[in-house]
């Protein structure tokens, strides 16, 4: 039970509460239903004391009515409690972030230093221990956010801010996925969440809200100027160059991320390459158009320069 | 009891079907020996003649019946352009205003009609299905791209102007304007040069374009993967060194904007909000990224062409008709998510701005 994606393998406050109440209304539950079956066995192959006294009323008012609705309310009252609910963490302490969901990615805002706040995608950072109060919004339809390994599921509603806390309890990867039908490539919209302890969290931040870095070569600079002249930029942004579209995601640090496409793909050149010429058969419908305009050198010097903006 | 005033018996069928056989086997024999004449030096018989005729317009009345026309077909513009594939694509076989048809087209049979004459037995509609698909055994070939009805309206739109129309008015129509170069004249006729704008707001001013892009859409046309009735032919004879020639003769000329439009200012004040801005809550993004002349020389600049010309190319890629080409690929998305007011908005911004 070590899954990036399982409600078993908790790695988050939330989440670990979650699998108690698993666990232990999987154990209520079979103690329960062991109990039943004996009684059933008794009653229908017991002695004759045996099912004279299953017969008795004490026994039914008191197994049957009371026991049962003490037990069942226990249990309601110690889950309500072990979930608090509902509940967002009043920590000040606390980091928000803001997760919108798009068809069919997610956009990340980060608070930047001196309250300015910049974007990412498809992928939330956290430091491990802290509270991380997610803010959660959609731009289109109805999503759901959900990272079975660090906390319960909150949907995204139109014209609605939904809250909800996570706290990460250990470093690693928790891969999360819309939980909400949202349209055709519901099943493509997923991402990762990398709880990093606190250093390497400030200074990732400190990083990733800087802008791109320069091209060092002559390909990664062909790429470049292929990226600003075939009109990349009027959806996308990579802060330092004149790239500044809102439409899709972010891809300032689009090499330093996990995956591509809403962890559809694994994160190199040659995907990032495939997915620009091939974008519709890899995620179909997506708002993307194909760009098959390039020749080879092209889009390897395309996919070279934004597979090295870490 | 009453005996019903025919009643099939056995033999009946028996000689029936004799009879249909019989008929078929002279059909038949007919035919195998080669005694009618299929000759267009003659003309066929007169009740032949007439089955054909009527069996035609029964045809075409049917098949024409679920075709809508367009509002404006007195629409100058529309007119114009359908002139000039009339006298590109049609007169050499059906002749025109004070011009007679070629020679040995006349000695086809049936002869291809004289349309100023026999347009006006058709209704709009009928025209419009004729021209689009043609008529087996006349002669009359089909429209080369089927799904460019907004090009067929055109040549509609000028056949029903031809009935009224004398020599004069038809040579100012279709006149040839002098060209720099023998190579161009064909492209000039219609797209105009640096003295005279295109013939039609429907049609694109070229001037100011990239070689390589004019060169991309002549190849383009050629090939058939950005349909066209009245560029696929045009473009199919041009080889790859009269392309290049076209192709860098219109890139050289200066940009020079159409004649501006009557649109009204708000209009084209939303048309600069989404050419400059986008509209990011429908995923719109901003024309000018592509088409401001900053970008690739494989996309058009889109500053003072006309309205018309960059509305009905919108209408076209959110049809898909335009995707075929990787470039098409990427426009027909972008397309599909502008509103019909949205697309009068940024073509009337950019026929208002100088290119």
């Amino acid at each position: 039970m070590n899954g990036v994606q399982s409600v078993l393998a908790p790695r988050g406050q939330d989440a670990e509460r979650i699998a108690t109440l698993f666990w232990t209304m999987l154990g209520g539950g079979t103690l329960i239903m062991l109990a039943v079956a004996v009684l059933t066995a008794l009653a229908l192959k017991g002695d004759s004391p045996g099912r004279g006294w299953l017969r008795s009323e004490r026994l039914v008012v008191w197994v049957g009515i009371v026991l049962p609705v003490c037990l069942l309310t226990a249990l309601l009252a110690w889950g309500l409690f072990a979930l608090r609910a509902g509940a967002v963490h009043s920590d000040p302490d606390a980091l928000r972030v803001a997760v919108v969901g798009e068809r069919w990615w997610w956009r990340v805002i980060y608070p930047g230093a001196g309250g300015r706040s910049f974007e990412s995608a498809n992928e939330l950072r956290i430091p491990v221990g802290r509270t991380v109060n997610v803010e959660l919004r959609t731009a289109d339809v109805i999503h759901s956010f959900w990272v079975p390994s660090l906390a319960g599921k909150v949907d995204m509603i139109p014209g609605r801010t939904n809250v909800m806390s996570l706290v990460a309890n250990a470093t690693g990867v928790s891969r999360g996925q819309c939980a909400e039908y949202c349209g055709g490539a519901h099943a493509l919209m997923s991402f990762h969440v990398v709880a990093l302890n606190a250093t390497e969290f400030e200074s990732w931040l400190a990083h990733e809200s800087g802008p791109a870095i320069p091209p060092a070569d002559a390909e990664t600079r062909l790429g470049q100027t292929l990226f600003i002249t075939s009109g990349c930029g009027a959806c996308h942004t990579i802060r330092g160059t004149d790239a500044a579209g809102r439409i899709g995601p972010d891809l300032t640090h689009v090499g330093g991320r996990l995956s591509l496409a809403a962890a559809t793909m694994s994160n190199d050149a040659a995907a990032i390459g495939r997915w620009i010429r091939d974008n519709q058969h890899i995620k179909p419908q997506n708002r993307m158009p194909p760009f098959a305009i390039f020749d080879d050198r092209q889009l390897a010097a395309l996919s070279r320069y934004l597979a090295g903006l870490k | 009891m009453a005996r019903r005033w025919w009643q099939p018996t056995r033999r009946d069928a028996v000689i029936a079907a004799l009879t249909l056989c019989g008929l078929a086997v002279a059909g038949f024999l007919v035919a195998l020996s080669g005694v009618y004449d299929i000759a267009a030096s003659r003309s066929h018989l007169e009740i032949t003649r007439w089955f054909l005729e009527f069996g035609k317009r029964r045809a075409v009345a049917t098949y024409s019946l679920p075709v809508q026309a367009p509002p404006s077909l007195d629409d100058r513009n529309l007119v114009r352009l359908g002139a000039g594939h009339f006298r590109d694509g049609c007169a050499s076989c059906h002749g025109a205003p004070g011009e007679q048809a070629n020679p040995i087209v006349r000695a086809m049979q049936p002869a291809p009609p004289p349309l100023s004459v026999r347009a006006p037995t058709w209704t709009a509609e009928e025209l419009f299905w004729i021209v689009r698909n043609g008529l087996k055994y006349t002669g009359m070939p089909a429209w080369p791209a089927p799904r460019r009805g907004d090009e067929v309206w055109a040549v509609v739109a000028f056949l029903l102007q031809l009935p009224e129309m004398d020599a004069a008015r038809y040579r100012e129509l279709t006149r040839l304007p002098p060209a720099d170069t023998p190579a161009v004249a064909a492209c000039v006729a219609c797209h105009g040069d640096s003295s005279s704008p295109p013939v039609s707001r429907l049609v694109p001013r070229l001037n100011g374009q990239s070689q390589r892009y004019l060169e991309l859409a002549l190849r383009n046309y050629a090939h058939g993967q950005r349909p066209s009735g009245i560029m696929q032919p045009q473009a199919a004879r041009l080889n790859s060194r009269t392309i290049e020639l076209v192709a860098r003769y219109y890139a050289g000329l200066k940009p020079a904007s159409v004649p501006p439009a009557d649109a009204e200012a708000g209009q084209i004040e939303r048309g600069r909000g989404i050419a400059t801005g986008g509209f990011e809550e429908r995923g719109i993004p901003p024309c000018l990224t592509c088409h401001g002349g900053h970008a690739l020389a494989t996309y058009p600049k889109l500053a003072g062409q006309s309205e018309a010309y960059i509305a009905g190319q919108l209408h076209l890629l959110q049809k898909g008709i335009r995707a075929d080409t990787p470039q098409g690929a990427i426009m027909t998305p972008i397309a599909r998510l502008l509103s019909d007011r949205q697309i009068e908005d940024v073509a009337a911004w950019f026929a208002s701005v100088e290119p």
